[in-house]
């Protein structure tokens, strides 16, 4: 719940109405999730994989940014949806997104507020975990991968990471300003 | 006795470790859950297909509308490059022209030889039939599944299983179908299998894709003939997905196992073409094949191919 808010029988109605209307906000990173799942379909034919993965470092980043709207559950749901998305086997993407935000709340929970270059390297980390995941995940789905041709979304979503932490933090501040959502 | 009682956990830190533990129960709950929907991936990989098919009608309208002004921009481009060029490419076209003339009457003749010999044999031989021609829409980059969204479903008559062919060859086959849209494994995917016939040598083979750039030529039939480069691949028609004839690629290098460089590239492919399935048989008469006994490979059928029915003995020749 963001900020304090008076017990629920003192709210007057329209208290209550503009209650759920400023809930939205809690959406915002599931939200922003399913739109960066929806660019990474963009009509790019090529034949390797090189679009960054940026709906994992979404996840990654809003774990880190506020662990509260992003739980391992979500980022399942989240993950289920762009398997749908990227015709991959059912689960690929959920587990491999649930572990990631899994991942991203133990690192904060022992690391403290997010840091720059901590975050950085735990995201490399991340995504090479990421990408090994997927290609034992795909061989435990019967639909088996090469996996040198994923290097290369390795690299492209390392790049990516800065781009991603700057419009997640975009939508942070505009959103939460500083402060975490329990 | 001096007795101090134990130290108590106040209510808060008993919150926050409860909170915790159920975040970790949950968290091993969902990450369970995912790998026993990998496993059921695995025994029924055609699952979820409504919820796929819901996923790409979702996707697709959007990408639609999305891309429009970029396509506008192109086709700008497109026309000012033809007017810039129009000189050279019509005296290119020209000299084309000239050679493709002499090649169309020596295939005329061809043509008429076998119709006559397939007359004499009493060849049945499945027509193909265009379903629909639609465009690209979506695709697929940043996924490890090779796939294109096409902006035509079920409600264009398109089903899973057909054949998907570019301007200068085949591109996949469509493994999903939403209503007004459909989902394509382009043939760069892992998960690809094209039964191919080497033109040189007549050699059946299969084309698999390996999530790169190329193709590997695989499990080649009188694998002792060596390949060249050069050597022209097109579909065999077995299978019963794709019509025979169709160009898949060319042999650019002969070490085992060879690479092709793949005829057409979905990099730009505009429209593409939806076929019928070649030779799509009754349900009836798939259940009294033996799978053992079928001549197709073993990724085919689980792709959902099916094997070409026994064809009455053809009549004598007189």
């Amino acid at each position: 719940m963001i900020g304090d808010t008076p017990p629920w029988r003192l709210l007057a109605p329209d208290e209550r109405s503009r209650y759920w209307r400023s809930q939205w906000r809690l959406g915002v990173p599931g939200l922003s999730v399913l739109l960066l799942i929806f660019l990474m379909t963009a009509p790019l034919l090529v034949p390797v994989p090189v679009f960054p993965h940026l709906a994992l470092l979404g996840v990654f980043v809003w774990a880190s940014f506020q662990p509260g709207l992003m739980p391992p559950w979500l980022a399942f749901a989240l993950g289920l949806v762009a398997d749908l998305a990227f015709a991959q086997p059912l689960g690929l993407d959920g587990t491999l997104f649930a572990l990631a935000a899994a991942t991203a709340r133990l690192a904060g929970a022992r690391q403290g507020q997010p840091s720059g270059l901590f975050d950085w390297r735990l995201a490399i980390f991340l995504v090479l975990g990421f990408e090994l995941g997927a290609w034992a995940l795909m061989d435990l789905a019967g639909r088996s991968v090469p996996l040198l041709p994923l290097a290369w979304q390795l690299l492209t979503t390392i790049a990516a990471y800065p781009l991603v932490v700057a419009f997640c933090a975009v939508l942070q501040r505009r959103s939460f300003g500083r402060g975490l959502v329990r | 006795m001096d007795w101090t009682p134990g130290t108590r956990r106040s209510s808060a830190i008993r919150r926050e470790q409860n909170l915790a533990l159920i975040g970790a129960v949950v968290t091993g709950a969902v990450i369970a859950t995912g790998l026993i929907l990998l496993l059921f991936a695995r025994v029924n990989p055609t699952g979820a297909s409504r919820l796929r098919g819901v996923m790409l009608d979702l996707l697709t309208p959007v990408w639609s509308v999305v891309r429009a002004p970029f396509d506008g921009v192109g086709r700008a481009i497109d026309a000012g490059s033809d007017y810039i060029g129009a000189v050279d490419r019509a005296e290119r076209l020209a000299a084309e022209l000239a050679a493709a003339r002499a090649e169309i009457q020596r295939a005329a003749a061809d043509r008429l030889a076998l119709a006559q010999l397939r007359r004499i044999a009493a060849v049945r031989e499945p027509g193909r039939r265009l379903i629909v021609t639609t465009r690209i829409v979506s695709a697929t980059a940043g996924s490890v599944a090779r796939t294109a969204l096409v902006g035509a479903g079920a409600r264009n008559g398109v089903t899973t299983n057909l054949p998907v062919i570019g301007a200068d060859g085949l591109i996949g086959r469509t493994v999903e179908a939403g209503n007004w849209s459909a989902r394509v494994l382009l043939l760069t995917d892992p998960a690809s299998r094209i039964p191919v016939t080497i033109v040189r040598t007549g050699q059946a083979a299969l084309v698999v894709g390996v999530n790169g750039p190329r193709l590997e030529l695989r499990d080649r039939v009188g694998a002792d003939l060596p390949l060249r480069v050069g050597d022209r691949l097109l579909t065999s028609g077995d299978g019963g997905v794709f019509p025979p004839g169709l160009p898949v690629g060319t042999i650019v290098s002969a070490a085992e196992p060879a690479q092709v460089r793949p005829a057409a590239t979905p990099v730009g492919a505009a429209y593409v073409r939806i076929e019928a399935a070649w030779l799509p048989l009754p349900e009836a008469a798939v259940a009294a094949v033996p799978e053992s006994t079928t001549p197709v490979p073993t990724e085919a059928l689980r792709s959902g191919a099916r094997p070409r029915p026994v064809l009455p003995p053809a009549a004598p020749i007189r």
